[in-house]
Parts: C-alpha cells; sequence; structure tokens
C-alpha cells in the first residue's frame, strides 16, 4: 500500500510542472519546436479546401489560416511558421486533433454545443444554414415538403441530425461523401440532398449541367463554420482568434472573401448583410 | 488537453438503440450474404472440378471475375449500376424499399462467393480422385457422385477455411456503410456525430466486431467437431482432443 502510495505521490509531482506548463500552451510550444502549424482539411470541400485543376491544395479556410491564423502565431512565437496540411473529415477530424497528428482542424467544421465539450472554436469565420438540392421543377422547395421523401445527407453532418429531429418520416439515407451523395441524387435515389447551403452552391456550380439542379429552401439550421482545437489551451486559441480578429478589423478577412465569393470568384455567393454583421457582432462591432 | 473518456455516451440518449439496431443490420445483411455466397461457393467451386470444360470455365470466370474487383467497387456497382437498368417504377418502388440493403447484400454474397469457391474447390481436389471413380464405377452419375460422396466430405475439409472467410464477410459488411446501409460502423460514427465521442463509440464498434467474430469462430468449431467423419481427418492432439480454432 505505502508502495502505491509513493508511486502516487511520484506521478502527482510529474504531473504538477507539466500542468502548469500547459497553461503556457504545449501547442504554441509544439509549433514553436517544429517551426510547422499542421492543419487538419478536406479535399473536396471547394471552395474551403480542395485540390483545384492544378492540383493545388487551396481553398478560402486555407487562405484564412495562410494569411491570417500563421502571422498570428508567429508573432506570438518569434519566428517563421511553415504550414503543413493533413486530409480530415468528419468521422476522424476530432480523433486526428486529440492525438496531436494535427493542430487546427480548418475545414468546413460546424461549431456546434456538442463537440464543443471535446474541442475548442475559434471565432465563426463563415455562416451557412442547412437547404436542399434538387432537380429543377422538384416538388421539394424547403423542410416543410420532405415528409415520407427520400434525403440523402452527409455523414456526421448536423443537418442528418436536425432532419432525424424535426421530419422522422423523411427516410433519410446518409453517405460518406458529396459524390456519392449526389450520385444517388443524380439517378433518383433520392429526391433531394441536404447539407449547408454553400456546399451545396458548390456542388451545383461542379455538376456537368448546372441549370439542371436548384438549391431550394430557407435555412433550417444555422451552421456556423469555426476553427477547431484541442480543450484547455486557452494560450492557443487566443492567438488563432487574434489571428482572426485582426483580419475582421484591416478587412483582410473580407479581400478574402471576395477572392473566393465575390463575383469573379470560385463561387459567387455574396455575403449578406445579416451575416457581415453577424461574423463583426462576435469582435464588438 | 488529454482525452477524457466518457463511456456513458454509450448507454444514454439512443446511441444504445442506434448500437442495437446497427447490430441487426450488421446480422441480417452478413446472414443473408453468407447464405448466397455459400450456395454460390459451393455451385462454382464443384462445377470447377467437373470433367465438363464449358462449365469449368464459366465457374473461372466468376471466380477470377468478382474477387479481383475491389468490393467498394461492387457496392456501387449493384447500387448505383444495376438499377438504371430496370424499369422506372420498379425503380422508384426499389429505392422506397431499401435497396441500398439489398444492393449491399448482393454485392458481398457474389464478392465472397468467389472467394468461398476457391476454398470449397481446394476441399474437393483434396479429396482423393479414385474416389469419384470409385463411385461412378459403383453406378452413380456425375451429380449423385458429388451430390452424395465428394460434396459431404469436401463440406466437412474446408470448415476451418470457410470459417475464416465467414468473419471476413461479416467485417466487410461494414462497407456497405459507402451506400449508406446503416449498420454497425455506421451507427458507431452516428453516435460520434451527435456526441463527438469518437473513442467511446469506435470501442464499442469494435468490441461488437470482436464479440460477433468469437462467437461464430465457436459455433464453427462446434459444427467442425459435431460433424467430422471419425477416422478421416486426422487431428493434432488425437481424437476428442482440442478442436482446431
Amino acid at each position: 500500500m505505502k508502495r502505491v502510495l509513493v508511486v502516487l505521490l511520484a506521478f502527482l509531482l510529474l504531473a504538477t510542472p507539466l500542468s502548469s506548463a500547459s497553461a503556457q500552451s504545449q501547442t504554441l510550444d509544439k509549433i514553436k519546436e517544429a517551426g510547422v502549424l499542421t492543419i487538419g482539411t478536406r479535399t473536396g470541400s471547394p471552395p474551403f479546401a480542395y485540390i483545384n485543376k492544378n492540383n493545388e491544395w487551396v481553398g478560402f479556410t486555407i487562405d484564412l489560416v495562410e494569411q491570417l491564423v500563421i502571422p498570428a502565431i508567429a508573432k506570438e512565437v518569434g519566428k517563421p511558421i511553415k504550414l503543413t496540411k493533413k486530409e480530415s473529415t468528419p468521422p476522424t477530424r476530432i480523433p486526428l486533433l486529440n492525438s496531436n497528428s494535427v493542430d487546427l482542424i480548418a475545414g468546413t467544421m460546424t461549431d456546434t454545443p456538442e463537440r464543443r465539450q471535446s474541442v475548442e472554436f475559434s471565432l465563426t469565420f463563415f455562416l451557412t444554414g442547412a437547404q436542399f438540392l434538387v432537380k429543377k421543377g422538384s416538388p421539394i422547395h424547403g423542410i416543410n415538403d420532405i415528409a415520407g421523401k427520400r434525403i440523402a445527407a452527409q455523414q456526421g453532418s448536423t443537418n442528418a441530425k436536425i432532419i432525424r429531429e424535426k421530419v422522422p418520416t423523411a427516410q433519410l439515407r446518409e453517405f460518406p461523401d458529396q459524390p456519392a451523395a449526389f450520385q444517388a441524387l443524380v439517378q433518383g435515389q433520392v429526391d433531394a440532398y441536404t447539407n449547408d447551403g454553400i456546399q451545396l452552391y458548390g456542388l451545383k456550380g461542379k455538376a456537368p449541367n448546372p441549370g439542371d439542379w436548384e438549391v431550394v429552401g430557407d435555412f433550417f439550421s444555422e451552421e456556423p463554420y469555426g476553427m477547431a482545437m484541442r480543450k484547455g489551451d486557452a494560450k492557443f486559441k487566443q492567438t488563432v482568434d487574434a489571428g482572426l480578429k485582426q483580419g475582421f478589423e484591416s478587412g483582410k478577412y473580407f479581400e478574402i472573401y471576395d477572392k473566393w465569393f465575390g463575383p469573379k470568384g470560385e463561387l459567387p455567393y455574396p455575403l449578406s448583410p445579416q451575416v457581415k454583421a453577424y461574423l463583426l457582432k462576435q469582435i464588438g462591432k | 488537453m488529454s482525452y477524457q473518456l466518457k463511456w456513458s455516451v454509450l448507454w444514454s440518449g439512443q446511441s444504445g438503440h442506434w448500437l442495437l439496431q446497427g447490430l441487426l443490420t450488421t446480422l441480417q445483411i452478413s446472414a443473408l450474404a453468407w447464405v448466397l455466397a455459400v450456395a454460390l461457393g459451393i455451385l462454382s467451386g464443384a462445377l470447377r472440378t467437373v470433367p465438363f470444360k464449358p462449365l469449368r470455365a464459366a465457374a473461372v470466370f466468376y471466380v477470377e471475375f468478382f474477387r479481383n474487383v475491389p468490393l467498394l467497387v461492387w457496392m456501387f456497382f449493384w447500387y448505383f449500376g444495376v438499377p438504371p437498368l430496370l424499369p422506372r417504377p420498379v425503380q422508384d418502388w426499389l429505392f422506397d424499399h431499401s435497396a441500398e440493403f439489398w444492393a449491399g447484400m448482393f454485392a458481398l454474397g457474389v464478392y465472397h462467393g468467389a472467394r468461398m469457391s476457391e476454398v470449397i474447390r481446394s476441399g474437393i481436389q483434396s479429396i482423393p480422385r479414385t474416389q469419384f471413380e470409385a463411385s461412378v464405377a459403383m453406378g452413380l452419375s456425375v451429380w449423385q457422385s458429388y451430390r452424395l460422396v465428394i460434396l459431404p466430405v469436401a463440406l466437412r475439409l474446408i470448415v476451418p477455411p470457410l470459417t475464416n472467410d465467414s468473419l471476413n464477410l461479416l467485417k466487410n459488411s461494414s462497407v456497405a456503410l459507402t451506400i449508406s446501409v446503416a449498420e454497425l460502423t455506421f451507427q458507431t460514427r452516428q453516435i460520434e456525430t451527435y456526441t463527438a465521442r469518437a473513442f467511446e463509440a469506435l470501442t464499442a464498434g469494435t468490441l461488437i466486431y470482436l464479440v460477433l467474430c468469437v462467437g461464430i469462430a465457436g459455433v464453427m468449431s462446434v459444427v467442425e467437431r459435431r460433424y467430422a467423419i471419425p477416422g478421416l481427418i486426422a487431428r493434432v492432439g488425437g481424437p476428442g482432443g482440442h478442436a482446431r480454432p
């Protein structure tokens, strides 16, 4: 018994300096030491993060990290930081983060109360909501028309959850990725595909005949996108938020937004006044 | 910064219900696919050894074509490729009645049928050719010799490798989640979505698969012992000793 106590005490003593060190930010220390920020992001979610025609891994979220977050981190640790990208999908991203494989999830992750119990979220950097993609002329115009219909959703997304709760009679078919869900819509396996509105516009834009498809319905959920970090590292979160805040204040964020979503961008999606107000409210404006 | 395990997510809320549903779907799709696979396996495995060349060629084609294309591709083939060949009303009816389940079942069954076929062929070929010749000499037709002499012995010989493939079939049923079949792996991901607790959900899924597989292996070893023909198979450990796992 005594020996057990001694061992326990030894562990406690060992653990104490470690936990006080974490107030310093283990993540920032790790980044400083390696000189690299590793993010988990997507390869097939244009225009947020995807592989483009020239085989480059680019996107709106990646630009935000490169132009806003990295400078803030570099300033904090006092040396230049490089960026490494890893693929992360909805089912893998939280484990990747918690196992230290990546330091930041920067893709299209919705900030939800449940997820906040496992990870920390940055300021919201994009706001969208769930809608439906349907064949032109479909009788589905929104969430009130889907009872009994076959609806595709992306596995692991918040939209599927909301449909299950709000319209339990809808026949939900959940696919692991966008291409399979879209194929099911094209062939009529499902009557509509639900996802965040912005993603549906992206999918429609990439389709062989964009004119055949329509994005319909009011937002039936609010999907604020945030970057996710490990819990309990307040210093790192402050640093990431500071980068984003600086972007909102200086207008750099809106330049990047315009590059991807402006009239000449990859996917025209004008910033509505409500969304702009929502984003700026976070920094007290 | 370390991850705090919280096992209660597995029985609070709907998680338990989902796991159970996923387990049932996994068992249903695997059982049906297994029956199809064994039937196809016996048929094509036997055909590969019969003394008629065209039948042998047909069986070789089936085996090589279906086992050498990845299972994922077969899933997509049965789900996306086959329905458009059917008339529109039939398609709509299918899509309303779990088309994904049946597509997944066929994909699994036909794919594993090709693999089991090889197991069964090896069982048949391990029986001395003289047995077949003797049964023909006794006045049995080819069909009768297979049905009454060759297959009953071959099927007993191949229980261990067949168990192996049956377990693979069960675990491969998780690939059906790519065509939206809500089986066990799908449901563990579902729990992860709702609770953001991946480790707990995956651990639960892993344990269920493990228990299922160990259970099936146990049943198969009982089958092996109960149906063994005394004196036919020499066992390490002597008669009545340890069955092979």
